[in-house]
């Protein structure tokens, strides 16, 4: 039984006169009145040579460090730090020599709200000692699935923990596993495994630093959906654009390897497998399970149509059990700790139906117009809200937030009557976007919804495969209509086109990337109509960021004339002598912004 | 370097050993500076971090004292950033770091025992679920 | 295979688990549009232009007809609101990219779109792929592919250069429905490659061929280049199609051989002064039969290299033949076949000059001159005289293009500049390349033109000095076809009178070889003017079949261990005799 923290108590001879004994006895008596034995031991330790500050009490994995602790302060202690999760300040570690204590990781927002499940190991390890990972319960979850488990319980277990797949579907993983494994039983087909680590979502790295901070943990949960698939390989499918990450996965398995963890007779039991790493180019439409194994075969990388699922015809028409990154690494946690564990984080009910909710930890990469970007990884269920303005830390800038966009380039704006959506599959996708593998864009008020929406429907029609119709040229037909609306050239009726387009993409397209590319467009129209509506009917721009509808002006309170504008501006339209005011000659002006970022003043303005 | 193939109780066996590595709990080291060096780190500069931190270990020729790395710490904004544990202390973060500040930190800190705290950003570990 | 049921636009239909969709509808009679798919093509599902609706249970999906497996108790519907609304959208859509191929303009007509809401592209190529994968998955060769991605996909090869892969088979241009793949110089590929090889690579060899079977040929079918395609092995319901069939050596024992090889026309770019093979539109006697033939490459139709309709022809009678510098002897079929061609083109086009240049006339036959009395009141020219030489040296852009003739028209006696659209050369009939060995394959002799001599001219005119071998046709020398028929009827009858006899006589003297005296040598096998001698590997013997033999007596002469004797003129009997005679 693993132990969620352990609170040591020194028991060196100054904190024992000090009276340590009998706050180990209080602890201990504390604990089991709260329940909490089972999670929590209590550990006397030899002289932690602080013993002037004496009885000394560390909570382990926390590193929290109190000082000076007696019985009476047993009571809160358990409650605040081993109950509520911070520390109990009254007793903190405080440094000589500052007065204020420096704050515990857990009070910083950015750190309070995470859970990590996924990046349990990031900081901790070093992800190219495998030693490393053994030492935190590494290969520990594939040693019990060898030894205690079959694979039907082991997929049994996963189907219970209601893991979904962290690459954007949200299919359950367990059912997906179960129908490989029945598929390669019926059909007498070797199966393979597959991890997806082609990451193509701009400003996504959630798969990158899952694979830099902790590779093992892939390895090891793609060793165990093997064994419970009857798999013998395996394929990390990684794009070519993250050295770092494959140089730490490649070091990683080798270490497996020389260690017996992969190859022949794992563990000494009769189970064999090991792993390939195949490089993607970087085609975002790679990341779609067909096309990645068409890649992977070594053909082009294009979908073709889904009729028959991959989990029965994949890679080399063998039954292939594809998942992403995450949900891999979700994988060995499951295994050791149990679906029980995992359930417990999340929302909805699993036990009946696997759709049924949304469990355990999503890892985001929060950026935008937030104050703190960065990978983050929360619960299941967690708020916009909480991760917007608690993680976050709020928009930039002091500006008013506008939209958030979470789920890649294909996912749809949330506006601000949503920011108490909660985080999971099935809430986001009612809201008109998707969770995707996991990108976060906040977007201030000064995001014009139209651009935006223009910004990611050329992305994606940049990165469409074009092979089918509707995706080809429905993306190309959605961008000049948007590109005519930000020019100022939009009709009344495009709104409508717009729509018809985004219906028609959705049913017709051959695969995922197609008819979930509307979305950016569907969401901006379904929350922001007037702001389309604004740009269609009076030319303006309300993000003021469609060039076509701003222009540049010098406010003449401001202005102190100090040239720094004249120097920088590329179409010499700022007239005006030094030391006294400034006018741009609008039609020399090219938009470009560069006096904006300049003017010590801030006198300059869009309108 | 070809190693002989685990088994179960083998396993366990490595896993008690580098567990006591893993922490400073133990004799191994007094401290451990670890560099969290993922991409968005070494973008930042981590590996003159790590250059800086591995020098200034040199000079001080402690023999107690672990300069590692790990990877990306999660608030990406703020790389390079590099963990400081210390027996018996709750480990500190130090953000935005430059050569300078490690340098610094390493003689004030790991060395002296003093928290640098106007480069730290927090103390204590994240929490795991 | 399982059977199961399903409703497709409320017809209850029957069809097997997993069949096609679209196969199922087609069954019903019910058409789904589609720019994408062909039957023989793995079906790709790209243009999206056959979604229909799906319902089963609650779930209604849209799918496209082309590749989706229809299963049990699901409902279709090909053209509700929905299908309609989405059809005409990619209609529209591919009509933005391709605004004037004729295929979309047709399908927009039917769905009543006039003006496409996003505009009319001038692209000619709307990226269905049926090029891409006939080339991948049916011929094998791998020359066409996409490139680049999104709306700048294009059909291409490799770095958009020429490929060598490609095998011309066009493949890719009969399957594009939009006609956007051409074939450079089709016209001269059909006069350079066609003429004398087959129209497809699986044909048959002609109209009268017996027995009437078509045969693949090698040189031209895909699966002998590349491996691929086979589509023929599909279609064909007699499954009487194999690749792997190989040409096999039979023997076969017979008791009387016709020999019957027929002859060679001789090759036109042997006579400088003509240009064949060098100017275009010059044309060989059979070379013009198979561009005149219904059959043949243009349908009948005469027309030169550039698809034009020739307005003077010239027919050349006697090009090697009855010339000292090539053959001596007369073809005897050109003349006939020279005034059938000017008929048949006067018949075809009416207005255009036919000239014929000739020597004499040989219209020995019956009803022949009468044909050529015939031709002079259809209004051909007959010209006297050999032409000198063809050239393009054109005067004037009146007739550029054309070739010119000089001839002496000795009628007139003046030389001639005849400038024409085509020339027919009449060329020479001459042995084939083989007759020599093939007739000392079958004991027989050749002339000096290497057709093969017969017994006799007048006794024995189909036998040779072979018994059992007899000759018809032009292996003998150039005649005509009723003179040939006429020669095969009496080689026939020849044979079926020695076979009516049951046995054979043989000659009273031969050759015979004492085996103890042999010492297997050889030398009598190679004179042996009958091929009666074989030489037996296992004893090192020779042996005479007595059956050939003819007692020539010239093995005997040869061996040099005496070991060839002729009966009753043994050594032996010959030294009696002169003793007998000088009375020792």
């Amino acid at each position: 039984m693993a132990y969620r923290a352990n609170v040591l108590i020194c028991g060196g001879t100054g904190c024992v006169s000090g009276g340590s004994f009998a706050v180990k006895k209080a602890l201990e008596t504390e604990i089991e009145k709260r329940g909490l034995k089972n999670e929590i031991m209590v550990i006397a330790t030899g002289c932690q040579g602080f013993c002037g500050e004496g009885p000394i009490v560390i909570v382990q994995p926390d590193g929290v460090l109190y000082c000076k602790v007696n019985v009476n302060d047993v009571p809160q202690l358990v409650e605040e730090h081993l109950l509520k999760g911070r520390p109990y300040k009254k007793k903190l570690y405080t440094s000589p020599v500052e007065k204020a204590p420096i704050p515990a990781l857990k009070e910083i927002p950015f750190f309070a709200k995470q859970r990590l499940v996924v990046l349990r190991n990031r900081g901790l390890i070093d992800p190219e000692k495998i030693e490393d990972y053994i030492a935190v319960d590494g290969f520990a979850a594939l040693a019990k699935c060898l030894t205690e488990m079959t694979p039907e319980s082991i997929i049994n277990e996963i189907k219970k923990s209601g893991l979904r797949g962290r690459g954007g579907g949200g299919f359950p993983t367990g059912i997906k596993w179960e129908s490989c494994r029945k598929a390669a039983i019926h059909r007498n087909v070797e199966p393979v495994v597959i991890c997806n680590a082609d990451e193509g979502d701009p400003g996504a790295f959630m798969d990158r630093s899952t694979i830099e901070c902790d590779p093992c943990a892939i390895i090891e949960g793609m060793t165990i959906g093997a064994r419970a698939i009857g798999a013998k390989q395996g394929f990390v499918y990684i794009r070519q654009e993250y050295p770092l990450a494959r140089e730490r996965l490649a070091k990683a398995l080798e270490q497996a390897r020389s260690y017996g963890l992969l190859g022949d007779n794992i563990l000494g039991t009769d189970f064999s497998f090991d792993i390939k790493i195949v490089q993607g180019a970087g085609a975002f439409v790679c990341g779609e399970s067909t096309a990645l194994m068409a890649s992977l075969e070594g053909k082009v990388g294009e979908p073709r149509a889904k009729y028959i699922h991959t989990v029965e015809y994949g890679y080399e028409n063998r039954p292939s059990c594809l998942n992403n990154v995450e949900t891999w690494a979700n994988v060995p946690p499951i295994i050791l700790r149990g679906a029980e564990w995992f359930t417990s984080m999340g929302t909805g009910d699993v036990s009946e139906n696997p759709w049924g909710g949304s469990k355990g930890t999503k890892v985001f990469s929060l950026a935008g117009n937030v104050n703190n970007t960065g990978l983050i990884e929360v619960p299941m269920g967690i708020t916009l809200r909480e991760i917007i303005f608690d993680i976050g830390g709020g928009i930039a800038k002091g500006k008013k937030f506008k939209a958030v966009q979470t789920g890649g380039p294909s996912g749809g704006f949330l506006p601000e009557s949503c920011i108490d959506l909660p985080v999971d599959f099935d809430s986001l996708l009612e809201a008109g976007t998707m969770m995707g593998s996991g990108g976060m864009v906040v977007a201030d008020e000064d995001t014009c919804m139209v651009d935006s929406a223009k910004f990611f429907v050329s992305f994606l029609m940049e990165e469409s495969c074009g092979k089918c119709t509707p995706c080809r040229e429905g993306l190309r037909s959605m961008y000049n209509i948007l590109d005519a609306i930000t020019k100022g050239k939009g009709k009344e009726e495009d709104i409508e086109t717009l729509q018809e387009i985004g219906e028609v993409m959705m049913d017709c397209c051959l695969c995922a990337l197609g008819s979930s590319a509307p979305n950016p467009v569907i969401s901006t129209i379904r929350y922001f109509k007037d702001e389309y509506l604004e740009h269609i009917r009076n030319k303006k721009c309300p993000g003021k960021v469609c060039k076509a509808m701003i222009i540049y002006k010098i406010n003449s309170e401001l202005c102190n004339g100090c040239h720094a504008c004249t120097k920088v501006c590329p179409s010499d339209a700022i007239i005006g002598k030094q030391k006294e005011l400034h006018r741009i000659d609008v039609q020399k002006c090219i938009k470009c912004g560069a006096c904006i970022d300049v003017c010590p003043q801030e006198a300059i303005y869009k309108e | 370097m070809e190693k002989k193939k685990l088994t179960v109780s083998e396993l366990k066996n490595i896993r008690q050993e580098f567990q006591e590595h893993l922490t400073v709990r133990a004799g191994v080291a007094r401290a451990r500076v670890i560099i969290h060096m993922g991409t968005c780190g070494i973008a930042a500069g981590a590996r003159e971090i790590l250059n800086a931190a591995l020098k200034a270990l040199e000079e001080s020729q402690s023999k107690d004292v672990i300069v590692t790395t790990s990877s990306c710490a999660g608030l990406c904004s703020s790389e390079p950033m590099a963990t400081v544990e210390i027996q018996h202390e709750p480990p500190v973060k130090y953000i935005n770091l430059t050569e300078e500040k490690i340098r610094k930190i390493f003689k004030e800190h790991v060395l002296g025992g003093k928290i640098v705290k106007e480069y730290a950003l927090a103390t204590g570990s994240e929490t795991t679920a | 295979m399982e059977t199961i049921k399903l409703k497709i636009n409320g017809f209850e239909v029957e069809a097997y688990d997993k069949q096609p969709l679209i196969e199922v509808a087609e069954k019903l009679g019910i058409r789904i549009p589609t720019l994408c798919h062909n039957p023989i093509i793995e079906p790709y599902g790209v243009c999206r232009v056959c979604t229909v609706e799906v319902r089963h249970g609650r779930r209604v999906r849209m799918v496209t007809a082309c590749n989706y497996p229809v299963s049990n108790g699901i409902e279709v519907f090909t053209d509700s609101e929905r299908v309609i609304r989405n059809r005409k959208m990619i209609i529209e859509w591919l009509l933005g990219r391709c605004g004037n191929v004729p295929v979309l303009n047709k399908l927009a007509e039917e769905y009543g779109i006039a003006e496409p809401r996003f505009g009319r592209g001038t692209d000619n190529c709307i990226l269905c792929g049926l090029c891409v994968r006939v080339c991948q998955d049916i011929v094998g060769a791998n020359v066409l592919g996409f490139f680049d991605r999104g709306p700048n996909r294009y059909v291409s090869t490799s770095y958009d250069e020429t490929s060598d892969l490609c095998i011309t088979c066009g493949a890719c241009a009969s399957v594009c429905p939009t006609g956007c793949i051409t074939i450079e110089g089709l016209q001269e590929g059909i006069y350079k490659e066609m003429p004398m090889g087959p129209i497809t690579p699986i044909h048959i060899d002609f109209m009268q061929a017996v027995p009437k079977k078509a045969v693949i040929d090698h040189d031209s079918c895909i699966n002998f280049k590349t491996g691929g395609c086979k589509v023929c092995v599909d279609v064909c319901e007699a499954e009487a199609i194999d690749h792997s069939m190989q040409e096999t050596e039979k023997e076969v024992d017979v008791g009387t051989i016709l020999l019957s090889t027929g002859f060679k026309l001789q090759d036109g770019r042997e006579l400088k002064e003509y240009g064949y093979g060098k100017y275009p539109n010059i044309l060989t006697s059979l070379d013009f039969e198979v561009l005149n033939n219904a059959n043949g490459p243009t349908g009948g139709k005469i027309v030169t290299q550039d698809g034009k309709i020739p307005k003077a022809i010239g027919i050349i009678h006697c090009v090697g033949s009855r010339d000292k510098k090539y053959h001596e002897y007369c073809s005897r079929v050109c003349c006939m076949y020279a005034l059938k061609f000017a008929h048949l083109i006067k018949e075809k086009i009416h207005d255009c000059e036919v000239y014929n240049f000739y020597i004499d006339m040989r219209c020995f036959g019956k009803g022949y001159e009468e044909f050529y009395n015939r031709l002079l009141r259809e209004g051909v020219n007959f010209v006297r005289g050999k032409v000198a030489e063809i050239s393009d040296a054109t005067l004037d852009k009146s007739e550029e293009g054309k070739l010119i003739l000089r001839a002496e028209d000795t009628m007139v006696g003046t030389v001639r500049r005849i400038p024409v659209d085509m020339v027919v050369l009449c060329l020479a009939v001459e042995a084939q390349e083989d007759a020599k060995s093939t007739a000392r394959l079958f004991g027989c002799a050749v002339g000096k033109d290497y057709f093969v001599n017969e017994k006799h001219p007048k006794l024995a005119p189909v036998s040779t000095p072979s018994d059992g071998v007899f000759i018809a046709g032009m292996v003998q020398g150039p005649k005509d076809i009723p003179d040939t028929v006429a020669q095969a009827g009496a080689a026939s009858s020849a044979i079926l009178s020695l076979i009516q006899q049951k046995e054979v006589e043989t000659e009273v003297v031969t050759a015979v070889i004492e085996e103890s005296m042999c010492s297997g040598c050889h030398i009598c096998v190679d004179l042996c003017p009958y091929n009666a001698i074989t030489f037996y590997q296992d004893r090192k013997k020779s042996e005479i079949n007595e059956a050939l033999c003819k007692g020539c007596g010239t093995c005997v002469a040869a061996c040099p261990a005496g070991a060839a004797q002729q009966r009753n003129f043994k050594d032996v009997q010959i030294y009696a005799e002169i003793r007998g005679l000088l009375a020792i």
